[in-house]
């Protein structure tokens, strides 16, 4: 009776997780965003991108284009989205004029120097993880769902680098609003706080708002979005490295 | 005979008050801390360290720990299983901020039009050709290559900076855990200066324990074969206990710690506070041999009255002389000096009233055959006939004496400075085995790091740097020289295909850096340039490391940094422990010269207003003058450098040797004063003074051979130094003293006192 229910809760866990995750899960938009990211003494280093992403099949292309500081202006950035496998990257320099493929297999790492990690902005391999509720949470005044989920093995996490993350999943609208991490030895590593949710299209949402401070280094990272239009006229065409150089 | 009676009459008083301070003196002694670090020997607020603290407080502790794995081949599955493990650990442990190893090291090469960062292993090799392939690609990568494995692959580093706050012991603990949990066949060795103020830590412990029983011992079992009464050896021996507890007490009381060189403040007692004692009982010997009838406490009065004031003086002459100390420039000389001229003043009090207080109430004991004349001794045959010496040939004497100093003393020109800490230990210790492999095999233990200020991503400006890297590693001592600049050149061959015009280049607009920056930070750890530019690229270091076992091979370095970058408007500062080394060893010679010059000057002053004649501080500071220079020439000869322990050699010797020659003196003037002439005065004043100043000098030599069995060589070398140097004092009291007298028949003597 005992492992009925246990599978049965086990079971919920993971539904709750992917269902947070579908409700953000658009298929095409485009829109420009901020990433400050900061370090201990206040220093603050600030990029602006304009982004383009369309599901074609069961992969999402993306495509980013730094539009300041002037020295990184015009670098452009490729992402196909797979799946079930890594993701493919391509970057273009515009000082050089290049093409260059990006090949990272450990989502753990950081994305473009901020604390967020590659994990943090694409979507995860569900099957990586074991999910479990640990109960229920109110966050500000919303009642929420408490999900621990942890990767698989200790190859895993440390692919991930992180043990295990619990999130406050809202009951109702399946928005997650924060997301705390737990470093290789269970101590308390990062905290995302996700605020700021807009409806971009028929039950699907998009957080405005994303801010990830590293409890352990004390750097931050600001994701805004700043402009956002849902879907995108772009062709397949337009998400290809040749087209990055444009 | 005023104080001699109050002394009498009032003798427990003399016993037991002094005994009440020295009990209440070692109650603080609980609570001694000993505190190696080579730092603390310096003022905060010198350039180097200076320097040390703005780049370590920029980029942190610049200090790090080096584990050391070797075995026939690092790349075997059990060993790179081993590193993965300890790897994890260390990242895991809260002790540790960053952890280089062949797991965290990066390969940063192109592949199929992509720039690939990974670490060097990312999967341990199952095949031999995956192994051999990962030798291959290991041998390419500049970030790896002799810096984390060594050329023949049969060791690898794991190189740990400790985060601040971070005590020693946490650090060794935590390495001895990690090493424990993940055991292998490899030897490990341990470097680092983390581990080199442990060791010395716990050998100066070590040596406290050892040394100062055994010295005592020795002590006692010299003045017992001189004496052969016990209560004769009791008393001295209970003056040098007594003033060692004073000594000591004053570190805690003050909140002092003891380091490597205060560790001599106890040994100093030994040698020099039984001085005073000794005369003491060869003087109440010779009375006793001379006048049997008399008691003793007639005895007892008559010898503090002659020897009252030449033990006085010396006193005062010897702390004048250790006082020399509280003008130099490094912390721990002046707490010496201060700690130790405590001690033996209070040393020099117990002589002249404890010490007849407690004769007073004693037996008289038999009188000495050797000096009632029925059967000399060795001592006493020996110093008749350097008696006969001094007065037959006092112009050979000079002549010899002469040539002597000109010959040593030219050794003065080899004289070298050494203050490389890793040279306190013996080179078979374990952490210089560790540091010799480091020099042979990972590019060197020495770091210095030059600071430069300035926009970091313009490329004119890492051009210049990529120019220094260049110009360093043609220098044999750089092992490697790495700046952000060489980061973008390894990223310049992985962007671009060979034979392209950004190929192996730092690129040539300030565009083309960012975007090459950019493009790491979308595949490496923000982190991985932390250790050499800032967070906004406005400061950037670059690390020089090299192998510099003497002040000439690290000059070297700095001289060719300093030539390279002095024009360049961006650079800051220079920075790095050896530098702080450096100023050590200059602050070293610069005290040597002070203390020398205070100690002379002050007791030449005290000569000349006790004897009220210039001669007298002339003369009297010509043995000095004669030892130190000896003494400097003899280490230049021998290629015994100048460093932080010898440097405290010349105050203490100056405090020892001045008191034979106004021994010698004030026995000389007295006998001279009975009436006796020239010869028959220096003939006596030998068999009888020159005793006490033979067995004392004796005793202080023995006291001082006990430092042969210390762990660090600077310790033995400051032994063999001192000794020496009592030596030369010694032989200047008996034999040069005497025969310019005679020569020259200095009025001061001749005067009643």
């Amino acid at each position: 009776m005992l492992f009925i229910s246990t599978a049965s809760w086990s079971q919920n866990a993971k539904e709750i997780s992917t269902k947070a995750l579908d409700v953000t899960d658009i298929d095409a938009m485009e829109m420009t965003s901020t990433l400050t990211i900061m370090d201990t003494k206040g220093h603050e280093r600030i990029r602006k991108t304009s982004t383009a992403s369309k599901k074609f099949g069961e992969t999402t292309k993306i495509i980013t284009k730094f539009t300041s500081p002037a020295d990184v202006k015009g670098t452009g950035l490729l992402v196909y989205d797979y799946e079930n496998k890594n993701d493919d990257m391509w970057i273009y320099l515009p000082a050089i004029r290049k093409v260059r493929r990006i090949i990272s297999s450990e989502k753990g790492k950081s994305f473009m120097g901020s604390e967020f990690s590659n994990a943090d902005m694409s979507k995860p391999n569900l099957d990586d993880y074991t999910y479990k509720i640990l109960g229920t949470e109110e966050f500000n005044g919303i009642l929420c769902w408490k999900i621990e989920s942890a990767p698989m093995n200790d190859d895993l996490a440390y692919d991930n680098g992180f043990s295990k993350k619990i999130a406050l999943i809202d009951k109702n609208s399946y928005f997650t609003y924060k997301v705390t991490y737990y470093d290789l030895n269970d101590e308390l590593y990062k905290e995302m706080i996700i605020s700021d949710y807009k409806e971009v299209c028929d039950g699907k949402y998009l957080a405005r708002n994303m801010e990830m401070d590293n409890l352990q280094n004390g750097r931050k990272s600001i994701l805004t979005i700043d402009k956002l239009q849902n879907g995108s006229n772009l062709s397949e065409n337009n998400f290809t490295p040749a087209a990055l150089e444009k | 005979m005023k104080y001699e009676h109050f002394i009498i009459k009032y003798r427990w008083w003399f016993i037991i008050v002094p005994i009440i301070i020295t009990v209440l003196a070692a109650i603080p002694l609980a609570k001694t801390k000993v505190n190696p670090d080579l730092e603390k020997y310096l003022p905060e607020n010198t350039p180097a360290m200076l320097a040390k603290a703005k780049i370590d407080s920029l980029f942190g502790n610049s200090d790090p720990v080096i584990l050391i794995f070797e075995t026939t081949d690092v790349l075997n599955t059990e060993t790179l299983t081993r590193l993965k493990n300890l790897s994890r650990a260390f990242h895991k442990a809260n002790e540790f901020d960053g952890v280089i190893s062949l797991y965290d090291t990066k390969s940063i090469k192109g592949a199929y039009g992509a720039m690939v960062v990974d670490p060097v292993i990312k999967r341990i090799p199952k095949t031999e050709i995956q192994r051999e392939q990962l030798r291959k690609e290991i041998r390419q990568n500049e970030l790896a290559y002799k810096l984390v494995v060594s050329e023949d692959f049969s060791k690898t580093v794991i190189i740990l900076k400790v985060a601040s706050g971070i005590t020693d012991e946490q650090v060794v603990h935590t390495i001895k855990r990690t090493l424990h949990e993940f055991p292998g066949s490899e030897t490990v060795y341990k470097g680092g200066t983390v581990y080199l103020r442990v060791q010395v830590n716990s050998d100066i412990s070590r040596d406290m324990l050892i040394l100062m029983p055994l010295g005592m011992l020795i002590m006692i079992l010299f003045l017992l074969l001189s004496f052969r009464e016990w209560k004769s050896v009791a008393l001295p021996f209970l003056v040098v206990a007594m003033s060692i507890v004073i000594s000591l007490g004053f570190f805690p009381l003050m909140g002092w710690e003891l380091s490597i060189i205060t560790i001599l403040a106890p040994i100093m007692m030994i040698a020099i506070a039984n001085n005073y004692g000794v005369h003491f009982i060869a003087r109440y010997q010779e009375l006793n041999a001379a006048n049997p009838q008399w008691s003793m406490k007639e005895i007892t009065k008559n010898v503090l009255y002659h020897l009252k004031k030449p033990v006085i003086i010396t006193g005062l002459t010897t702390i004048a002389g250790i006082l020399g100390l509280v003008v130099h420039i490094l912390l721990p000389a002046k707490q010496l000096g201060i700690a130790a001229s405590l001690g033996i003043a209070f040393a020099l009090l117990l002589s002249i009233s404890f010490i007849p207080a407690m004769m007073a109430t004693m037996k008289k004991g038999k009188a000495l055959k050797s000096l009632t004349q029925e059967k000399a001794g060795i001592i006493e045959k020996g110093l008749s006939r350097l008696a006969k010496l001094s007065t037959n040939r006092p112009i050979v004497i000079l002549f010899v004496f002469g040539s002597f100093l000109l010959l040593a003393g030219a050794g003065i020109v080899h004289l070298q400075v050494d203050s490389n800490s890793e040279n306190f230990l013996p080179s078979k210790h374990p952490f210089r085995q560790a540091t010799s492999i480091v020099n042979e095999d990972f590019g060197g233990t020495k770091y210095l790091t030059v600071l430069f200020e300035g926009d970091m991503k313009d490329p004119k400006l890492l051009q210049r740097l990529d120019h220094y890297e260049t110009e360093l590693k043609k220098n044999p001592s750089v092992g490697s020289v790495m700046s952000i600049a060489s980061i973008l050149k390894i990223m310049s061959r992985a962007i671009n295909d060979k034979g392209d015009e950004f190929y192996d280049k730092i690129p040539d607009t300030r565009e083309a850096v960012a975007q090459y920056i950019e493009l790491y930070s979308m595949s490496g750890e923000p982190e991985d340039f932390d250790d050499l530019v800032n967070f906004d690229y406005t400061q950037a270091l670059l690390i020089v490391q090299f192998r510099a076992d003497s002040k000439n091979a690290l000059d070297n370095v700095i001289d060719e940094i300093d030539r390279l970058t002095v024009d360049d408007p961006n650079r800051s500062i220079i920075g790095g422990y050896c530098l702080v080394d450096k100023e050590l060893a200059e602050a070293v010679v610069h005290g040597q010269y002070n203390s020398l010059l205070f100690a002379i000057l002050i007791i030449a002053l005290l000569l000349v207003l006790i004897f009220r004649s210039f001669v007298s501080g002339l003369l009297g500071s010509l043995p000095l003058l004669f030892t130190v220079i000896t003494l400097f020439g003899t280490m230049g000869w021998l290629g015994i450098k100048l460093d932080i322990g010898t440097a405290m050699l010349s105050s203490i010797a100056i405090g020892i040797g001045v008191d034979y020659t106004i021994h010698f003196f004030w026995r000389y003037r007295y006998e001279l004063g009975s009436g006796k002439s020239h010869e028959e005065a220096i003939a006596t004043t030998l068999t009888t003074t020159g005793r006490g100043i033979t067995i004392n000098a004796f005793s202080v030599m023995l006291g001082f051979v006990i430092l042969f069995v210390s762990s660090f060589l600077t310790i033995k070398y400051f032994a063999f130094l001192i000794i020496f140097s009592v030596l030369l004092c010694l032989l200047c009291a008996l034999i040069l003293i005497p025969a310019l007298c005679l020569l020259i028949k200095p009025k001061f003597l001749e005067k009643k006192p």
